[in-house]
């Protein structure tokens, strides 16, 4: 991952950057410590902490194992995990947070990883549609989406899924219309939201009953 | 030709009729077949790939070594290249190819057109070399709107004859589309039965309204996109993110001059595509032919996959329309009202493509008004081109039609359901038009919807029908291999692809039916061009042309398996032995399924079925067609609050015909997936475009808003079973009938509402209010 960043002529545009000593350039781009953050400071920031387009480490937890990797800036969560981590599962439809496609768990909480950069993950616990499973057994969200057929083509479903993971951890019974609210930024082109309700709804509320369809047969011994 | 009796019919009426099947053919399931597996509600085969992310799509496909590629778009509606240069994105990191695609003197006439492209070793590297491209336009004037393009005057999209694609995703008879170019408009097909202009200048009444619709994209969650690799000079693998495998194939071997049989193709998972994934190009972006150049020139397999913005711009869309609809009827009041002609007149802008037929609601559906003519044509504009889209034609032609139904209902003051029993002479439509008015409690809530209008409640529901038509139009060009090995293992191959609906799984239920076998003991291999051929998912005949095959290769399988076991049993015949799921048994005598595989000679057992042509007996055959005529009613209702003009779809009814169910849950999916379209497309969707930068204005999801979870209404689904004896296994298609009534039903509903038609999609607030505009001046002038 690092030698395509190289500039022409062995100019690395880090170094281009410290050349340039723009403060303002940089200052989105520092990794600081949420707890010591303090808007007053007015020197320049520490430019060896600053990530340019170089990449630079970054370490979180994926899918349950520690992930070491070396990360430009401007790579989202999205392009990283995709292209770099091999977690296809994670779709990308949009890249601009209006689909759900991509969505992973951060710390817990659903969040389209398009929309975030991969550095903003640093120290956090990524779970990805690959992290829902233990081991082989998939999860009982998983096997309720298979039983209830809450998946056509499968492209949005892994979003679908990580947005009800975090519903269902909230604890409790649920309607369908707070099921509904929890994927309402879940893009699903083949339409099948009946369903993926059908499934969270079993799974919080221990239904076993599934939507039926009213089959009208050719009656036997008819006219 | 063997003739034989089936049992056959839908709902209360069955009958035994005698039916001639081809050679070979093994007796059609009929109302007599108690089927164990096949209809059963049996979960997906591939679900647990789908729910744990280890699908891979084509998207997905990473190959050692593989390159990225970008490529570079007119920002012009309608320009000529002056220049064009790619050397210096060749010096851009990671870059390994740079090609022109469009060389100077091109004429490009829609923004978004394909102008070069790079190959990089990173996505985000292949995009920013695009930069570095230098390309000098001349821009010319152009015109995007499609009443501007009628205009005398407006600028001119094609010069010369306009040159087709055509895929297997359209409606069939669309070819014969070729009226000759005058300005931007091409007249296109017509339908027509008697006189129907000169019905309507006799007629005792008659009512006019033009209706309009927008252009709706596809917005397949995967976008389009491939993978080549070169494995020699003249042999090729292509990943595809395809509806029909052999389509592409038979494409890229034509870009690049090879035999067909020197392609792959693979699709093992796709992620929708909804007619516009026919082809190894897409209709406004040659993305094989650039892949596969970038390929050559790198000597590495080249990746491309569309952004969604390009996915907007240039892989096509259903175009919009313009029609106006003519209706005459008989002077006698009320229910004796009698509809005497009908005559359409529809424009429609497929942007520089064509393809913007009108369906046949009015010709079709309405089987009982003489006089029919349905006029159709073309208009061009500096847009992305058209494609097939779920029911091409039909949606618009719907909505049209039965809104013209509706509001001529409204003037006669008759229930619209009566008006349309009266004129439609499809026995299975008409069942289904009664069933929706007793299961959605129509009488009822027509009433309230009465009172709140007379009350003037700032809430106010409505409900509203519309009706669908399709035909079987299933292909015969499958071969599906079905082999039993002497492990018994038994696995069903063929190189279809899936598209959402779940062909793997019915494949294997149909195997599982006829071997006696659990459906989890069933492997199937598909998504390949090397597995067999298989059949375009357009049309809405996946199923239909593959189960019939698959029967045939398991009998096949079968019937040699039960000479085996003929012998080894000693029964006089193979029709005396019993077969269950542990194997097979003669009286006492038996052998599991073990060790009657292990008998098997050789390494397997390998059968190959194919689907014969359409036969049976059905209760009206689609016109032109000698198929099933599909039947299919929906009914919507909807909630208005008149204050704002906020409409929602609240309820939804789907009554529908598709042959016999192979699978109860996945037809209800399919079902549920064709009303969310439908939903989109009455309330939410249109791709708007800037008249005076010729560009799309939302090509993304965050301005193109498809419908969401909270967007649904509540759908129940009515399958009115039909059995036909169409083909062996009995099964037609539901995926583009499903939403074609959608729209229509909800505009119905919204006219019941109001008392007052909205005409024109999508139904936004401004056009509710705009609607209740219109209503208070017309009835303050009739006050007057
Ligand atoms: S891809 Fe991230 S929200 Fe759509
Ligand atoms: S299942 Fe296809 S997009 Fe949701």
């Amino acid at each position: 991952m690092s030698d395509h960043s190289k500039q022409p002529g062995g100019v690395t545009r880090r170094g281009l950057f410290r050349t340039l000593g723009a403060a303002t350039l940089v200052a989105g781009c520092v990794k600081q410590d949420p707890g010591s953050e303090n808007p007053e400071r007015s020197e320049a920031p520490e430019l060896d902490d600053a990530l340019g387009l170089t990449p630079a480490p970054l370490e979180f937890v994926l899918d349950g194992q520690p992930v070491q990797a070396e990360v430009e800036a401007r790579t989202t969560l999205l392009e990283l995990l995709r292209l770099d981590l091999d977690r296809t599962g994670t779709k990308v439809v949009c890249d601009r947070g209006a689909c759900g496609a991509c969505m992973v768990l951060v710390d817990g909480v659903p969040r389209n990883s398009c929309m975030m950069l991969a550095h903003d993950v640093g120290g956090s616990e990524v779970t990805t549609v690959a992290g829902l499973a233990e081991g082989e057994q998939l999860s009982a969200l998983q096997l309720a989406f298979i039983e209830h057929d809450a998946l056509q083509c499968g492209f949005c479903t892994s979003g679908m899924l990580i947005s009800s993971t975090a519903l269902l951890r909230e604890g409790g019974p649920l309607t369908r219309g707070q099921v509904e609210d929890a994927i309402a930024g879940n893009l699903c082109r083949c339409g099948t939201y009946p369903h993926v309700v059908d499934a969270v709804l079993a799974v919080a509320n221990g239904e076993g009953g599934r939507r039926q369809t009213e089959l009208l047969q050719v009656k036997k011994g008819g006219a | 030709m063997a003739k034989t009796k089936l049992s056959l019919g839908y709902g209360p009426k069955l009958e035994t009729v005698p039916v001639e099947l081809p050679p070979g053919e093994p007796r059609p399931w009929d109302a007599n077949d108690q089927l164990e597996v096949v209809g059963e509600p049996v979960p997906r085969i591939d679900g647990q790939l789908k729910v744990s992310g280890a699908a891979r799509y084509t998207h997905d496909v990473a190959l050692e070594d593989m390159l990225h590629a970008a490529v570079l778009r007119s920002p012009y509606p309608c320009a000529t290249i002056k220049r064009v240069e790619v050397k210096a994105a060749l010096d851009q990191p990671g870059v390994e190819a740079a090609i022109a695609v469009a060389a100077v003197g091109d004429k490009l006439i829609f923004a978004g057109q394909d102008v070069a492209a790079v190959a990089a070793a990173r996505p985000e590297q292949a995009r920013a070399a695009l930069a570095s491209i230098v390309v000098e336009y001349a821009p010319a004037p152009f015109v995007v709107g499609t009443r501007a393009a009628m205009r005398d005057g407006a600028p001119l999209v094609h010069e010369t004859a306009v040159e087709e694609r055509r895929t297997g995703a359209d409606e069939p008879g669309a070819e014969k589309a070729t009226g000759e170019l005058s300005g931007n408009i091409r007249p296109g097909r017509s339908q027509k039965r008697g006189d129907a202009k000169r019905a309507l200048n006799k007629a005792a009444l008659t009512f006019e309204a033009t209706y309009e619709t927008q252009c709706h994209t596809h917005s397949s969650l995967e976008t389009h996109g491939v993978m080549v690799r070169w494995d020699s000079e003249d042999a090729a693998t292509v990943w595809a993110s395809t509806q029909s495998i052999f389509s592409v194939r038979d494409e890229f071997a034509a870009i690049f001059g090879l035999p067909p049989a020197k392609v792959r193709v693979i699709t093992h998972f796709l992620g929708g595509g909804f007619g516009s994934k026919f082809g190894a190009n897409a209709s406004g972006t040659a993305i094989a032919k650039i892949a596969g150049e970038l390929a050559r020139a790198t000597n590495k397999p080249v990746k491309l996959m569309l952004t969604r913005h390009e996915e907007h711009l240039c892989t096509g869309n259903r175009p919009d329309s313009i029609q106006t609809v003519k209706l005459g009827a008989t002077a006698t009041p009320g229910a004796q009202a009698k509809i005497t002609a009908i005559h359409v007149q529809a424009h429609g802008s497929a942007g520089v493509g064509t393809g913007a037929g009108v369906g046949r609601n009015a010709s079709a559906v309405y089987t009982k008004v003489p006089d029919v003519l349905v006029e159709s044509a073309d208009v061009f504009t500096h847009a992305g081109p058209a494609v097939a889209f779920r029911a091409p034609g039909h949606p618009q032609g719907a909505f049209a039609m039965e809104s013209a139904l509706d509001e001529l209902a409204r003037q006669l003051e008759l229930d619209p359901i009566d008006l349309r029993l009266a004129h439609d002479g499809h026995p299975v439509r008409r069942w289904q038009l009664e069933l929706g008015r007793e299961r959605f409690n129509w009488d009822a809530r027509r009433q309230a919807a009465a009172d709140m209008r007379a009350r003037g409640t700032r809430v106010r529901r409505g409900v509203g029908c519309a009706v669908s038509i399709w035909g079987d139009f299933s292909g015969t060009e499958a071969r599906v291999s079905v082999e039993i090995d002497r492990k018994g293992g038994v696995v069903v191959k063929n190189g279809v692809q899936d598209i959402g609906g779940g062909i793997g799984t019915i494949m294997a239920q149909v195997a599982a039916e006829v071997l006696a076998r659990p459906v989890d003991q069933i492997r199937v291999e598909i998504g390949d061009s090397e597995l067999g051929p298989g059949v375009g998912s357009g049309g809405s005949k996946t199923t239909a042309s593959i189960t019939p095959a698959v029967r045939n290769a398991a009998e096949a399988a079968k019937a040699e398996l039960a000479q085996i076991a003929a012998e080894a049993l000693e029964a006089s015949s193979p029709s005396k032995l019993r077969w269950t799921n542990e194997g097979v048994s003669l009286g006492r005598r038996s052998l599991t399924w073990a060790e009657l595989c292990e008998r098997i000679e050789g390494e397997a057992i390998v059968a190959v079925g194919t689907r014969a042509r359409t036969y049976g007996h059905y209760p009206k055959s689609f016109p032109g067609f000698p198929t099933p005529e599909i039947a299919g009613a929906q009914f919507a209702e909807v909630e208005i609050d008149t204050w704002t003009g906020e409409v929602r779809c609240t309820e939804l009814l789907a009554v529908h015909d598709c042959g016999r169910v192979m699978n109860e849950m996945t037809v209800r999916s399919q079902i549920n997936g064709g009303i969310a379209l439908g939903v989109g497309y009455a309330l939410m969707e249109e791709r708007v475009m800037d008249p005076s930068l010729g560009v799309v204005l939302n090509p993304n999801l965050d301005q193109y808003k498809p419908c969401g979870a909270k967007d649904l209404p509540e759908i129940s689904i009515v399958l009115t079973e039909v059995l036909s004896g169409n083909n062996n296994t009995g099964a037609y298609g539901i995926g583009e009938p499903a939403t074609i009534p959608t729209a229509a039903a909800i505009a119905n509903a919204v006219g019941d509402a109001l008392g007052v038609h909205v005409r024109s999609l999508p139904i936004t607030p401004a056009k509710i209010l705009d609607a209740l505009e219109r209503g208070r001046q017309t009835s303050t002038e009739g006050d007057t």
